[in-house]
Formats: structure tokens, sequence, C-alpha cells
């Protein structure tokens, strides 16, 4: 069993030596679409990191009528909030808080000319209310909104909404162009290992005709497949991890000073990991494809 | 035993190769179907070893259905068949001892078995001498007896030569059904010669069916009758 398995790996490791150029040219297609690959998870991950913080940032802010400030009709509405799905956190801030939030956002001057009103503050009680995904906030400020005792409710309008949907399209963007990479890599392993089969067909033909099993003529095929996988993701997981070392340091970890990039330590290693990965998956499938299709076409 | 029942072969193309053929094979016979090229003799074998699915009827191999066989199982049915062709095909890269072991390394023979059985078929061919000699360092007839050595090396129960000595002078011709009968004679193995060549057949005479068209125009039994 053992001795069979050893043989696979070395008949596929003699099979690239075989084909060796070959092998090398789809390597390095595997390698440029891996390192586009590394590029977009890398910027959609940083993008994912910034946008979450923005989102959850993000709050609505529900303020409370008048009429409905007493305990028991407060503790209604954040019962009442809180049934609503999606909803995060509900943070009370009392109208005494939310004077002293806005007159600190004012300047000195001003901030003496609130002071004097303080005594007849006309802001309400509010319950900050944070979601689970922004794309829920238009759905739950209306919900929240049709709450009694629930004065105004305040999300930032569509500027909000706009923002949330742009970052959700980035996201999904990002992900299909990386799906896209992946099935391009696999039909690079797969055109290579036809051309190799093809230059091996009178050794299959041979291999069927003593009673050989598929899977006995598949397996070095597929170990070739996975080295060149493994091969072709090697230069793009170097590069990965010494450039994006190199921007972190040269940027001083974040970009044009406002967006925070992700710590490289253990971010980067996950994304080689996942090249690596990749780039043996795409292989492994690609050669598959190819030989399964060569080999039902015979008996 | 071989027991073709109304078999037909039609192929994608529309090609009819055979029609309502019916025949019966003992075990360890000594058989030739001759016919001329295109008779459909090519049909009949891959029919045989599993390459091709009949179109009506049906091949009955050693109690195999073999048009039945799923796609899965047809290695392991093929290792009861050896088959050898006018091109040799041996693997160039390999040397005649290394040819055959790889009829036994593909059915997972122990290493030590391995070596013992591809000794005993080298010395059976009467090849032994040659045995770390690539193809290339061999003549056409040499190369036939390596081929024939990895076709019985797995003790298949029928063995199937297609064309056997089309490239091949007459008396290495001869050698070669010589060896065929020697296996015949001592492995018990069912033979199926395919050929053209009416000169083997009438040195070594044996069963013979002839086929024509498609069709089985004759089945003579050793001595012509």
């Amino acid at each position: 069993m053992f001795h069979r398995f050893f043989r696979h790996i070395k008949e596929g490791f003699i099979g690239v030596g075989r084909h060796f150029g070959m092998a090398i040219s789809s390597a390095s297609a595997v390698m440029i679409t891996l390192v586009l690959i590394a590029v977009f998870v890398i910027l959609t991950w940083n993008i994912q990191t910034v946008t979450s913080t923005i989102e959850s940032s993000i709050s609505i802010v529900a303020s409370i009528d008048y009429e409905a400030e007493s305990e028991s009709s407060r503790s209604n509405i954040e019962t009442a909030i809180k049934a609503i799905p999606g909803i995060d956190t509900v943070e009370f801030r009392d109208k005494d808080e939310e004077f002293t939030y806005y007159a600190e956002m004012q300047g000195e001057e001003e901030r003496d000319f609130y002071e004097q009103y303080r005594s007849s503050n006309p802001f309400h009680d509010v319950f900050l209310v944070s979601v689970e995904d922004g794309l829920d906030i238009q759905e739950i400020t209306s919900q929240i909104a049709t709450i009694n005792g629930v004065y105004g409710v305040y999300d930032g309008g569509t500027n909000t909404y706009t923002l949330v949907s742009l970052f959700a399209n980035i996201r999904i963007f990002g992900g299909a162009l990386v799906i896209a990479l992946c099935l391009l890599a696999t039909y690079l392993v797969y055109n290579t290992i036809k051309i190799t089969i093809a230059s091996r067909k009178d050794e299959i033909w041979i291999m069927r005709n003593v009673g050989a099993k598929n899977g006995y003529i598949r397996a070095p095929f597929l170990v070739e497949g996975v080295i060149i996988g493994g091969l072709g993701s090697l230069i793009p997981i170097i590069l990965t991890i010494v450039l994006y070392y190199l921007m972190y340091d040269n940027l001083g970890g974040s970009l044009f000073g406002a967006f925070t990039l992700v710590e490289p330590f253990p971010f980067i290693l996950y994304v080689a990991l996942g090249l690596f990965v990749t780039g043996i998956g795409v292989g492994f499938i690609g050669s598959y494809i190819s030989v399964c299709k060569y080999l039902r076409l015979r008996r | 035993m071989i027991s073709i029942k109304n078999v037909s072969k039609t192929y994608h193309n529309g090609t009819h190769a055979l029609y309502d053929i019916n025949l019966e094979i003992q075990d360890s016979e000594f058989v030739y179907i001759v016919g001329p090229t295109g008779s459909g003799k090519s049909t009949l074998i891959k029919l045989l070893d599993g390459e091709e699915i009949p179109s009506k009827g049906e091949v009955i191999v050693q109690g195999i259905d073999v048009g039945k066989l799923k796609h899965s199982k047809v290695p392991l049915y093929r290792r009861n068949i050896g088959v050898v062709f006018q091109d040799y095909r041996l693997l160039p890269r390999k040397t005649a001892f290394e040819n055959v072991a790889y009829a036994l390394e593909v059915v997972d023979a122990p290493k030590d078995e391995l070596r013992k059985r591809v000794r005993e078929v080298l010395k059976l061919v009467d090849i032994s001498d040659k045995s770390n000699a690539f193809p290339s360092e061999l003549s056409g007839g040499q190369q036939q007896r390596v081929a024939i050595a990895r076709a019985i090396a797995n003790r298949p129960k029928i063995l199937i030569a297609d064309e056997p000595t089309g490239n091949l002078d007459p008396k290495k011709s001869d050698e070669i059904i010589r060896l065929l009968e020697k296996i015949n004679r001592e492995e018990k193995t069912t033979i199926l010669i395919v050929t053209h060549d009416i000169e083997i057949v009438r040195h070594h005479p044996k069963r013979m069916i002839a086929i024509d068209n498609g069709h089985v125009v004759a089945d003579l039994a050793e001595g012509g009758n």
C-alpha cells in the first residue's frame, strides 16, 4: 500500500521532469493568477476591515417622546427595540448627556452660550441602536419609528444607505473576482495535464490493457497537478509576505492616515496558507477533471 | 469459455462492423480468426476485451457479460485477458524486464512474486538473456516475445493476438506461433490469433473462423473440416 503510494508520488515527479518546460509554463500561469488572487484578497480584506469599522460606528438614534420619559415606558421602548431582529446593541443616553454631547462638539465660546440653556434642555432622551448588518439599517429604522413613545428616528439617511451598499458591493465584487481567478487557474492546470496525457497516451493505453484501475492511472497525474499548483504558489507566497510587510512598514500601518491596514501578523500568514492551498487545490482539481474526461471516453 | 450470441455492432458514425455473430470458444482452445482488412476482426477483439459494447446480443467471457460491465469494472475484467498487437506497444524507456514487471505492478503483485513471475515468463518466451535490453535494442521478433510475456504475466485465461506476425518475416512468424502454441500447452491459456496470413494457418493448422463483411463465413475445425 505504502509502496504503491510512494510509486505514484515518484511517477508524478518523473512526469513533471519529463514535461519540465510545460510544467514550468503552467506553474507560471498559475503563479500569475495567484498573485492577482493575493492582491484582491489583501485588498478586499482591508476594505472589509475598514468598512466593518465604519459600519459598526453607524448607529440609529431613536429619541423618546417627552411624555414617555418615565422609567416604565422607557423600558417598554427598549424591550420593543431589542425585539426587532438584527439589532446588535441598544444604549440609553438621557437628555442631559445628550446636551453635553452636543455642547462638546461646539467651540469654546458657543459651549458657554449653550450652557445657559441647560436648565431648559430641549433635547430628548435617546436610545443609540447599532445593527448587525449595515444593509438592514433602513428597514430597522422604519420599524423603530413605529414603536409607541418614539419621537423621532435618525440614521443619517440616504448617505448611509449608499455607503453601506457600496461596501457590500465591493465585498461581493472582490469575492467574485477571486472565485473567477481560481477557476481560471484550474483551467490552466487542466489544459497542461490534457497535453501531458496526450503525450502519454500509449502508456495509459498499456496500463488499461494490462488491467490498471482508473484510480491507478489517475494518481500520477494528480500528483503532477498538485506539484504544478504547489510550484506556482511558491513565488506568490514569498511576494505576498515580503511586499505586504514592506508596504505596511512604509505606510506606517495606515492608508492616507485614515484607514488602518490589517496587521501583517498573522493575517499575511493566513493569506500565504490560503495561496498554497489554492495552488494545490486548483492543481488537483484541474488534473482530476482532465484525467477523468480522458478516461471516461475509453473503456 | 467465450460465448458470443447474436452480436451485432454498429458504430456511432453508422458503420456496421458485425452482423448477428454467433461463436463459442472452449477453454484452452487455439483459434485463428481470419479475414481481410475491414472485415470486423478488430471490432470482435474490442468486444472481447471490453473496449466496445455490442449494439445487439451478448458477449459472455468466463461467465461475465462483457457489454454490461460498468466502466469502473472493465479494468478488473481485463486482467482475465492478455492482448498482443502487431506493433508490440512496449514502453520505450523501460527494459524488457521492466516492461513485463509493469503489468504486474499495475495489479499490485507483491515484489518477490513479481520478480519470480517476470523471470518465469521471460524464460517461457525464451528471452531471458535480453531482460535488461531496451525495446530499441531488440529485433521485431524479440520485441513481440516481450509483448507476449507481458500479456501472459498476469496468467490471463485468454490471450488475444492481433496480427502478431504482421511485422515479421516468415521464419520469425513461425517462431512466434510456436511460442503461442507452447503457452497454450503449458499455461492452458485460450489463444485467439487474428491474422490475414494464411501461410501461418496452413503450417499450424487449428480451428479457423473466417470473417468477411461482418459475417462469419466459415468455422472450420482443425484440419479444415
